[in-house]
């Protein structure tokens, strides 16, 4: 499926700590905007792909709100960011085989004035390993994270500056970004000041919890050429995945899903990690920025944070969920096409590289000028 | 009350409220699994039973949780992941309940730590 299809438009809502409407109107707001920055109008979609946990609308109550009668495909997968990324998958999937023409994919949540990650008394989602965690008091993803922080800063020799590195910089990135929440740059004193969240994650190793709805629009290559802007070829896509922090089936909390998976992503669209001009790695929690970097193949593992320190390339240069705001994946992606569309080339955008959630899932964009 | 009991892991919350720690293991291939489920994913058999383990293992990771996610759990709290013994990739939670501050590799025993309700959790020491 290579190049068969592309993401020729993109529509936001404003990010929040209150959206004041429902995740059907923020989802109808982002997937309007998304259809006229493509040139087109909600009349030219046959398609819908969402992802969500529990906390969103049906991805088939957004087909019919938008007026679809007959939608010629439905994807409505189950996952937070580990799964955001097969939203872009399925869509291309379904324009390159024929099945639809023309798919909108949304990601719309009320993350923090309705469903707190960290739980806001709803019950948590429906994962069979919860039960294993939660008498603990273990039940939320900075504690997860956290697991996977301290096994890679002790393997590795590292302090914490490793992170601190990735919050101050999305930070910077963030500052010129007018869609972005924070915007204030901190410096590395500010980071190793913040308060403990869970150790050895403090405040500013955590992503945001922000309302707002991200929206793509994927149609086939040939038409993509027609519309307004530098289509965004959907390269390489890839699912994974397969073991979780309990059953990992690695013995290695420092490697995650995404060390198989993109060999596959890599050969599917024929490039590799030095070809890619911009890189929007999923980053719930600063260690995930790093152990992608290694497991994504731009550098061997342990090396990530002498990497990171001396590359050029841009990771996250919209400043991610960690500044930008959290949209669970789908901003990321967002971010990349704007990212071509301004010059670049080449692509990366990846979900929650598995480890805690048991899948993952990424792609790889080309500009198609 | 434990949340989210379901019939796989029925038996081993119950075996764990009896103080016995118990593992399914393949019948076939004789491969430890967890969390409870059907099927071994290694050879596909339908066929394991419970068998008890010895408690021993290793800390593979620690987190020190600050801030007060769930209702009537108070931070600061530890709580430290263990691979069993008898098989590495078998990663168990737990409470901390050593002496001192828990390092990665060291070495730990399991200990039950039973709830008002009569169940039980994990503890390490």
């Amino acid at each position: 499926m290579r190049d068969r299809a592309a993401i020729v438009g993109v529509g936001y809502t404003p990010f929040t700590k209150d959206s004041g409407v429902s995740t059907l109107a923020l989802a109808l707001q982002a997937i309007s905007a998304a259809c006229a920055d493509a040139g087109l109008t909600v009349a030219d979609l046959d398609g819908v792909s969402t992802h969500r946990v529990g906390d969103s609308v049906q991805a088939a109550v957004v087909a019919q709100a938008l007026g679809m009668h007959d939608p010629r495909f439905v994807s409505d997968q189950f996952g937070g960011g580990s799964m955001s990324h097969t939203t872009v998958a399925q869509a291309a999937m379904a324009v390159a085989t024929g099945v639809a023409e023309t798919v909108v994919c949304w990601r719309a949540i009320n993350s923090r004035s309705e469903f707190r990650m960290g739980g806001t008394g709803r019950p948590p989602p429906d994962v069979v390993e919860f039960q294993y965690q939660v008498p603990y008091g273990y039940a939320t993803p900075p504690q997860q994270f956290a697991v996977m922080a301290r096994a890679y800063l002790e393997r590795f020799g590292l302090g914490r500056e490793a992170l601190g590195q990735v919050a101050v910089r999305q930070r910077q990135s963030a500052s010129t970004n007018e869609r972005a929440v924070m915007r204030t740059p901190f410096t590395m004193d500010d980071y190793l000041g913040a308060r403990w969240i869970v150790e050895p994650l403090c405040l500013l190793d955590c992503c945001l919890e922000t309302d707002g709805a991200v929206a793509l629009v994927v149609t086939s290559a040939e038409r993509a050429r027609d519309l307004p802007h530098v289509p965004a070829l959907v390269s390489g896509a890839v699912w994974g995945g397969g073991h979780t922090l309990f059953s990992n089936h690695r013995g290695d909390l420092t490697t995650t899903a995404a060390a198989d998976s993109s060999r596959r992503l890599w050969s599917m669209a024929g490039v590799g990690p030095d070809d890619v001009d911009v890189a929007c790695l999923y980053d719930a929690f600063t260690p995930l920025v790093l152990v992608q970097l290694e497991d994504y193949g731009f550098c061997g593992k342990g090396e990530a944070a002498g990497f990171y320190a001396d590359t050029s390339m841009p990771i996250n240069p919209h400043g991610g969920h960690l500044s930008e705001g959290y949209v669970h994946g789908l901003n990321h992606v967002a971010a990349a096409v704007g990212a071509l569309r301004a010059g670049a080339e080449v692509a990366l955008s990846t979900g929650q590289p598995g480890y805690v959630a048991g899948s993952t899932s990424a792609v790889v964009l080309k500009a198609d000028r | 009350m434990i949340p989210g009991i379901d019939r796989d892991s029925r038996p081993w919350w119950e075996a764990l409220s009896r103080h016995e720690l118990v593992h399914q293991r393949c019948d076939d291939c004789g491969r430890w699994r967890w969390p409870p489920r059907a099927m071994c994913g290694e050879c596909g058999s339908f066929a394991w039973s419970w068998q008890p383990v010895t408690g021993d293992g290793v800390v593979v990771s620690h987190i020190r949780t600050h801030h007060s996610f769930l209702p009537g759990i108070e931070a600061p709290y530890s709580t430290v992941f263990v691979a069993l013994a008898e098989q590495d990739d078998v990663v168990l939670p737990g409470f901390w309940r050593g002496d001192s501050e828990p390092a990665i590799g060291q070495a730990v025993r399991a200990v039950f730590v039973d709830q008002e309700g009569g169940e039980s959790l994990l503890g390490w020491r």
